[in-house]
């Protein structure tokens, strides 16, 4: 079995992985010391366990973990965690193992053994359901079976089609399969909907100019064209920005 | 005393202070007063040996008559009562019996006079005879006994709520001072170095001993600030075998008069808040300043942490308790001379705490 270990603290790290290497067919595949990382190593070694702490800077476990329950074959994860009552409460209506720290050589034995009798798919459902809906710190984006992340601040705006959202951000333009209306829910009040098909990062806005007869457009900074606010929109969107 | 949902509040809003009138309890406690007075209006009104016997059972029929319509009153207005000010609900609690009272010494005016009258003297001196006396003296005497016993209910309420309040300050203390996540990492950690560092390990075991034996000595009073810094220390080693390098602590104290006693457990706190909220959630970790220096009299401490960029939210529940606690720790010790200010900009936290100088000398004679 090949577990990947995510905490933020070298000594909880060293010493799972030694318990680990204690318990028969177990191996340490690799360490990553927070969300982020975890989901850039879980692509690259396809881990079948990964043991996460939920306290960590950056991306915390609970994100983390729903964003690997994306990833095609996604590894059962297990919390780990030194005192997170309202994380637990959680996860005690779930089947999803959790250990506290510090962990028993025991309890982690039986948790491996019971996350390895699940199949990935009910890993995969556990886990998002476990995950309390809490504001994302990144977008997950599949790429050639790996997740590519995309910090919220990066952002620029989100642009509805027919089928798919087009996330504009820093670093390029990806396609997400999430709603516009469930995106905005998630990210109020640092988004914001300015037309019926777009959904604009406000700390980006350089300036909202008057673009014709009632009409107004959004300018982002570092972006050269204009995106036109609806009519519909534009009272609360002007009454927002310009006090 | 008061409807439950009010007592989980933080800062329950002072209940109305009457009983519920409907209660077994107070109803007990209207006859009881209804039949003191009596015994107390009997007995001042004649000699014992003349008709007391008598006297007390009218008297009483009539007081309970009156405190018990009373109470009634009471519990059918008290939940429209408790929406008002304490003011006008007290002038109203007040204003309710001496009319009930009124309004029985008239009716059994009238009973008396319709029924009674012009029977033979022992039955008709039940009843009284002058309308206007008799009104004005039971007026005077329900106004003073149902001021008296609204005075009681209030102090009675008080004091049951500072007894209340003081309960929940000493949880609010315990709380502040031992934060379960800190100690379930420390033993964490402790376990992995065990076997990898036992030397560290062993020092990390004392460390932590000492932290909880300066937490745990509640009555301890005040202390020279050179061990409350010290204590601080300690925590700061604690933490710095969980989070390495990603904390640094720089202290800026050598400019403090370390002989002067303060409250104990006023600076760990802050640190322990600064990096729990401060660094904690820094990747690559940061800097906690905590400096010091002496103005005249006046000491001021500063500790101050870097500010995650995406922090969230409002200020953490935890942090709250804690500063509060310290605050209304340092009022106590030197009250109105110390203050706790909090500033915070994009990218620091800073909390200062100002008090005055106290030589150990000068509080050994206080």
């Amino acid at each position: 079995m090949k577990i990947l270990i995510v905490d933020d603290e070298p000594p909880a790290r060293d010493r799972l992985k030694r318990l680990i290497e204690e318990l028969d067919d177990c191996e340490c595949a690799g360490e990553a010391a927070n969300g982020a990382e975890a989901i850039a190593l879980a692509g690259k070694l396809a881990p079948d366990v990964v043991l996460m702490d939920i306290r960590m800077p950056g991306m915390d476990g609970v994100e983390a973990a729903r964003h690997l329950s994306r990833l095609d074959e996604p590894p059962a994860v297990i919390f780990v965690t030194a005192y997170d009552e309202y994380a637990l409460r959680a996860f005690d209506t779930q089947a999803v193992g959790y250990l506290l720290k510090p962990v028993r050589k025991e309890k982690l034995a039986d948790t491996l053994q019971k996350a390895a009798r699940l199949t990935k798919p009910q890993l995969a459902v556990l886990a998002r359901e476990a995950a309390p809906k809490r504001r994302r710190t990144h977008l997950s984006v599949r790429m050639r079976g790996e997740l590519r992340l995309i910090p919220i601040e990066e952002v620029l705006f989100f642009l509805a089609d027919q089928k798919y959202v087009t996330v504009r951000h820093l670093g390029g333009e990806e396609l997400i399969e999430e709603s516009l209306r469930a995106l905005e829910e998630e990210f109020a009040p640092d988004f914001v909907r300015i037309h019926r098909n777009a959904l604009v990062a406000a700390r980006h806005i350089a300036s909202i100019d008057r673009s014709g007869e009632g009409q107004y457009a959004v300018r982002l900074r570092g972006l050269g064209d204009e995106l036109p606010v609806s009519r519909r929109l534009a009272t609360d969107v002007l009454r927002r920005f310009r006090g | 005393m008061n409807s439950a949902p009010n007592d989980s509040a933080s800062t329950p809003p002072p209940a109305f202070y009457l009983p519920d009138f409907c209660a077994t309890p107070t109803v007990l406690a209207v006859v009881l007063i209804s039949e003191l007075v009596a015994i107390v209006l009997t007995l001042a009104r004649q000699e014992l040996a003349h008709g007391f016997w008598i006297d007390l059972a009218r008297t009483s029929l009539f007081l309970l008559w009156i405190g018990l319509t009373s109470a009634t009153a009471l519990c059918y207005t008290r939940p429209y009562l408790a929406r008002l000010g304490v003011a006008v609900a007290s002038a109203i609690s007040l204003a309710l019996p001496v009319a009930v009272t009124l309004l029985i010494s008239e009716v059994t005016y009238w009973f008396g006079k319709t029924w009674f009258d012009g029977l033979e003297p022992g039955v008709a001196s039940l009843f009284p005879a002058d309308h206007a006396n008799f009104l004005l003296r039971n007026l005077v005497i329900a106004f003073i006994v149902n001021a008296l016993a609204l005075r009681y209910f209030f102090v009675a309420h008080e004091w049951r709520r500072n007894v209340e309040m003081k309960a929940r300050l000493r949880i609010d203390a315990l709380q502040a001072r031992i934060r379960p996540h800190f100690l379930f990492n420390s033993m964490n950690t402790i376990a992995a170095l065990t076997r990898s560092n036992p030397g560290q390990a062993e020092e990390a075991v004392e460390d932590l001993a000492d932290l909880f034996r300066a937490s745990l000595q509640e009555t301890r009073g005040r202390i020279p600030l050179k061990e409350e810094l010290e204590v601080a220390r300690i925590y700061q080693r604690i933490e710095q075998l969980r989070l390495g390098n990603r904390l640094k602590v720089s202290w800026q104290t050598d400019a403090l008069p370390m002989r002067t006693l303060v409250p104990s457990l006023l600076v760990q706190p802050l640190l322990e808040n600064a990096i729990y909220h401060g660094i904690e959630p820094l990747p690559e970790g940061g800097t906690v300043v905590v400096s010091g220096e002496q103005k005249d009299d006046v000491i001021e401490l500063r500790v101050s942490n870097p500010v995650h960029a995406n922090a969230q939210g409002t200020p953490h529940l935890g942090n709250r308790i804690a500063l509060d606690n310290i605050r209304e720790r340092l009022e106590l010790a030197y009250p109105g001379r110390a203050r706790v200010d909090v500033s915070s900009s994009a990218t620091e936290y800073v909390v200062t705490l100002t008090f005055p100088l106290v030589e150990p000398a000068a509080d050994a004679l206080a």
